[in-house]
């Protein structure tokens, strides 16, 4: 598959060290790694090892302290707060383990502020789109609603439907289903298999053995290294138990 | 120390030094309002005090005439002999130079000058035997030898005058010389309202000065009484005898007190409104900042609740904090008060006497202090009641302050607001725009204290301002029963002033520079008053197209007369009724035409329709410059080819008259601007640092979806000018409608003749500058404020 090596998103010698602290906060050493188009990636490591770091630094939240990320080819980190916020609102999407959502917006308008501020001529499109995400995510029922009248589950699933208002390349979760039972965890994880599936390339960090076994790959971080790879191929729902199973294993080795 | 003060004060030190940032500024305001509050209490104190002090030393007189010309003394002795009330008397003759007949050198450096700025009366006297003495700058009194002199002490500053000086009198007949010995402080003309000042010589130095000629010879009839509540009486007494002097100023003691006390009280009184509006302004923050705090810890008082710690236990332990920050400031503010109190009052300690320090001159300022101290605690403690209502489960799982049932009512609110709030509906390409306001709605709790803020600092600098206009406009001598004109000429009573009326006035009328001359002669009628005749101050002239501002009714016509407000007040008259006014001797009955309003001769003066060039107290004339004339030159003209007329700018004319309120306002104007912008700013800036500090997850957010830093703090940005501009556009509005009449109604009670008062603003500086800078002040706080966010790792704000 050619298009499966098409790397999307890539990153070199990438570190970052926090200057916050005294003494500074080393916590990415140089990490080489590249995202193929369309990819489930998931990240994991022990609490700590610069898992979540890795996302926002590698989406330009965080500036990098050293070495360059790449999307499609183009530097990230050569680009000014403006630029690289505007890489974010178009191709890139968030998910976190809790529910970041503006208050003072209902769920629909949360999700349709960034389709308006990426194209705020085309609202009608950008409405469109955004029910159609609601419908197909299945919490329609509540766009009106206040972020404080809606279940776990249908934020977290709102998220999602945020993260994708702008169709973005690549979709970032950092433990989507931290905070969530374990049904809810797998409407959430169904959610994000949908998208995989529809062709958005997906980076997620989790500390969950079984959502981790949804990915088509696993990296593991050791205090800011890449350690080691896993290639467990396309996931599908017969092979649930086995690819557990695998990974817990892998696990185990790396004294997870 | 038992254990649980020592963790009260382990809780209040730890949060101290872990919040530094928003406990430094709070902080600071509370230490400005102690500040202000003590200095505000000490300069009143410390005033009194001086002013009591030279009053004790100086002995002032209960009553006072001023006159000048022929008197008859023997009815002067006459009139004593009748009053037993009089504990004594006496008549103080004084000769009056203008300051530019006054030089002085420096021997030993050559420079020299002359008094000439100087625009009041410069009085040589004698030294009093019995009371109404000049007190030198030890507190003793005086008793030059020949050549020597004693100057005001106000001149020592003005003129920079020092001791062994030498003074020049010019006099027809040469010069006088005499060598400044020391300075005087005068309890009478000591304040800047006076119209006069008086120097000390010797004896045989005032015969020589009398001998010689081109001094203006003026007498003060002074009584001191028994009782200084028998003041109006006698005054009533005094001015119902015909037979005795009294065609100048009449003055008792206690306007001798008010005004001195006003000229420089009204710096005290303005101080202490400031650090009243500023406690106010401290203590919105106080609540705002308590308020804040418990939201952010309530998970922590919920885990002390939920441990069995009493709800007593809690708000002590935050109320610590908050005693120990008061108390902290109230001791920091009071002593740098006492630093700006001397440096306040050194002019009045120079101009009055140096003040006794006794018990009052501490308690004041404490007392001051104490209440600032209560107020701070009091609401601290109303707010800290809130955490008795703190529910455990509440608290500890979601984080929040409110129990269940106001938990049901937020969530209902916001869900309501929300459902309305319409991203969707909006019309507009400014998602920030949009954004920023459905925030500041949708937080207005918090926010409003922005808007009040700036309405209360709007208030505050524009009413001194809109004042201070108001009494140096030249249109303002409307409010002092003066017309609206150019030049005014002041021909006081001398043997020749007839003459002189005659000359001036023909050249006048005869100068093409001149147009629209009137003239008016001060007439002392006589009235029935409560209790017989009294003086009535009439000015006859010709009133058709006055430009008299009048509350009520008209100009006089012939047959009528007009009343200032006092007046009227006075004799209970309205327009249209008739009251009997004589002269000589001769009865006529008036119809009173209007009322107007008027801040000379203590505000009870008339106006008839008429003219009158013979005999009369006193002349004025009034003139307009035809265009492009300048005011000034012509003035300086006739003061010049008349000496004996005071001749000047109306403008400076209006400008002398007030000199003592308007030096007042400028300063409160001054004082208020300053610390109102930076007021502004400090409670701007707090804002914002709390407000960002609650607002992390917000911007995290944001940055995630895609904002950039530059947006996310526009946003900010703008909500702070909105609501820095809507607070500051309604103080403004207020301040022009509603203040005028506060205002108004201040000035009205100080008795100074004027009833009703409205402004006479500087539009562009008042109502276009002041508010600019004031939203300048607090965008440029926010601006300061949120420059920190830039560079900031945005997945800090993310983190919590
Ligand atoms: N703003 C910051 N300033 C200083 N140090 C920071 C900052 N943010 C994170 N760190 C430190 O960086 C290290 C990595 O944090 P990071 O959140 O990336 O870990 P993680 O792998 O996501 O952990 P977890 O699984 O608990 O989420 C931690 O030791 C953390 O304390
Ligand atoms: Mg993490």
């Amino acid at each position: 598959m050619t298009q499966a090596d098409h790397v999307t998103l890539e990153s070199r010698d990438l570190t970052k060290t926090y200057y916050s602290t005294d003494p500074p906060t080393q916590v990415l050493n140089g990490i080489d790694l590249s995202v193929r188009e369309g990819e489930f990636l998931v990240v994991m490591g022990a609490s700590g090892s610069g898992k979540s770091t890795l996302l926002y630094s590698v989406s330009g939240m965080d500036r990098p302290t050293g070495g360059s990320v790449l999307l499609e080819g183009r530097d990230l980190t050569s680009l000014s707060d403006k630029e690289a916020s505007r890489v974010r609102l178009t191709t890139m999407g968030f998910v976190f383990q809790q529910a970041f959502f503006l208050n003072n917006l209902n769920i629909r308008d949360n999700i349709l502020l960034p389709a308006l501020k990426a194209a705020p001529k085309e609202k009608d499109a950008a409405i469109a789109r955004v029910d159609a995400l609601l419908e197909r995510f299945g919490i329609a029922h509540v766009k009106q609603h206040g972020i404080t009248q809606v279940s776990g589950g249908q934020l977290q699933r709102a998220s999602i439907c945020r993260a994708l208002a702008c169709e973005p390349s690549v979709l970032f979760a950092d433990e989507p289903t931290g905070a969530l039972n374990s049904s809810m965890s797998a409407e959430v994880m169904d959610a994000l298999t949908d998208v995989h599936r529809a062709g958005t390339t997906v980076v997620m960090v989790t500390h969950d053995p079984a959502c981790a076994a949804r990915g088509d790959r696993v990296i593991y971080l050791r205090d800011g290294l890449l350690v080691d790879t896993r290639e467990l191929g396309t996931w599908s729902e017969d092979e649930a138990g086995r690819r557990e199973d695998d990974l817990f294993a892998w696990l185990r080795k790396k004294g997870f | 120390m038992n254990k649980r003060e020592s963790l009260y004060l382990r809780y209040a030190s730890n949060d101290l030094i872990k919040n530094k940032g928003v406990n430094t500024a709070l902080i600071v305001i509370l230490v400005l309002s102690a500040f202000l509050m003590a200095t505000g209490a000490m300069v009143m104190e410390r005033l009194i005090g001086s002013v009591d002090q030279l009053f004790d030393e100086a002995q002032p007189p209960h009553f006072l005439q001023m006159h000048k010309g022929d008197y008859d003394p023997d009815a002067l002795e006459r009139f004593a002999a009748e009053h037993p009330e009089i504990d004594a008397w006496l008549v103080e003759e004084m000769l009056g130079f203008d300051g530019a007949a006054i030089a002085w050198d420096r021997p030993e450096t050559d420079e020299s000058g002359d008094l000439a700025d100087s625009l009041i009366d410069n009085l040589f006297v004698t030294q009093n035997r019995e009371f109404d003495f000049l007190i030198d700058e030890s507190g003793a009194i005086p008793e030059p030898s020949r050549g020597e002199v004693y100057v005001p002490v106000a001149y020592k500053q003005q003129f920079e005058l020092r001791a062994g000086d030498e003074l020049q009198v010019k006099t027809d007949s040469g010069t006088l010389d005499l060598r400044v010995e020391g300075f005087v402080r005068d309890s009478q003309m000591a304040s800047s309202l006076s119209s006069a000042t008086r120097f000390l010589i010797s004896e045989d130095d005032f015969e020589e000065l009398e001998r010689s000629g081109g001094g203006a010879p003026e007498i003060i009839v002074e009584y001191l009484l028994t009782d200084a509540a028998l003041i109006p009486d006698f005054q009533r007494a005094y001015e119902s005898d015909e037979s005795l002097p009294k065609n100048g100023q009449a003055v008792t003691y206690q306007m001798i007190r008010i005004i001195n006390a006003f000229s420089d009280g009204l710096v005290a009184v303005a101080l202490v409104f400031l650090s009243l509006l500023l406690i106010a302004i401290a203590l919105l923050n106080a609540r705002f900042v308590i308020r804040g705090k418990l939201e952010d810890e309530v998970r922590e008082i919920g885990a002390m609740k939920a441990i069995g710690l009493p709800d007593k236990s809690i708000a002590r332990l935050y109320l610590a904090k908050y005693s120990v920050m008061t108390l902290l400031a109230c001791i920091v503010g009071g002593l740098l008060a006492v630093v700006a109190t001397n440096l306040l009052t050194r002019g009045v300690q120079v101009n009055y006497a140096e003040a006794p320090v006794g018990a009052a001159t501490v308690l004041v300022p404490v007392i001051g202090l104490a209440l600032v101290y209560l107020f701070v605690i009091a609401i601290c403690r109303r707010v800290l009641g809130r955490v008795r209502k703190i529910q455990v489960v509440n608290a500890m799982v979601h984080g929040s302050t409110l129990s269940d049932r106001q938990t049901a009512r937020r969530a209902k609110r916001q869900a309501r607001r929300v459902r309305r709030s319409g991203l969707a509906s909006f019309r507009g390409r400014s998602v920030n725009g949009r954004l920023a306001l459905l925030d500041i709605r949708a937080d207005a709790r918090q926010w409003i204290l922005i808007p009040v803020v700036f309405f209360l600092v709007a208030v505050l600098i524009t009413l001194p301002m809109n004042l201070l206009s108001t009494f140096e406009s030249p249109r303002f001598v409307t409010y002092m029963g003066a017309p609206e004109s150019d030049i005014r000429a002041d021909l006081q009573f001398s043997e020749h002033v007839d003459r002189l009326r005659t000359e001036v006035l023909s050249d006048m009328r005869e100068d093409d520079r001149l147009t629209d001359v009137r003239a008016f002669s001060n007439l002392l009628y006589e009235i029935e008053g409560e209790e017989g005749l009294e003086t009535l101050r009439v000015e006859v002239g010709d009133y058709s197209g006055d430009t008299v501002e009048y509350l009520r009714g008209e100009p006089p016509e012939s047959g009528q007369i007009a009343l200032s407000v006092l007046n009227a007040d006075k004799y209970g008259v309205s327009t249209g009724e008739e009251i009997t006014v004589s002269l000589g001797g001769e009865a006529t009955p008036v119809v009173v035409s209007g009322v107007y309003q008027d801040v000379t001769s203590g505000g009870h003066t008339a106006k008839m329709q008429g003219e009158v060039a013979t005999d009369a107290a006193g002349y004025v004339i009034y003139a307009d410059t035809v265009d492009g004339t300048d005011a000034a030159a012509v003035a300086d003209d006739y003061g010049e080819r008349f000496p004996a007329a005071a001749v000047i700018p109306m403008r400076e004319y209006v400008q002398q008259t007030l000199s003592y309120v308007t030096g007042a306002f400028l300063s409160a104007a001054v004082l208020s601007l300053i610390f109102g912008i930076g007021v502004a700013v400090l409670i701007t800036s707090l804002f914002l640092k709390l407000r960002l500090t609650s607002e992390r997850r917000k911007m995290g957010t944001m940055s995630a979806i895609g904002f950039s830093t530059g947006e996310i703090i526009t946003q900010v940005r703008l909500k702070t000018l909105v609501a820095v501009a809507v607070g500051t556009l309604a103080g403004v509005v207020f301040a022009a409608t509603a203040g005028e009449s506060l205002v108004g109604a201040f000035i009205s009670l100080a008795g100074l003749g004027i009833a009703d008062l409205s402004f006479i603003p500087n539009p562009l500086l008042v109502y276009a500058a002041y508010p600019l800078i004031l939203i300048a002040a607090g965008y440029l706080g926010a601006v300061t404020l949120t420059a920190g966010l830039r560079g900031a790792d945005k997945s800090s704000w993310l983190r919590g």
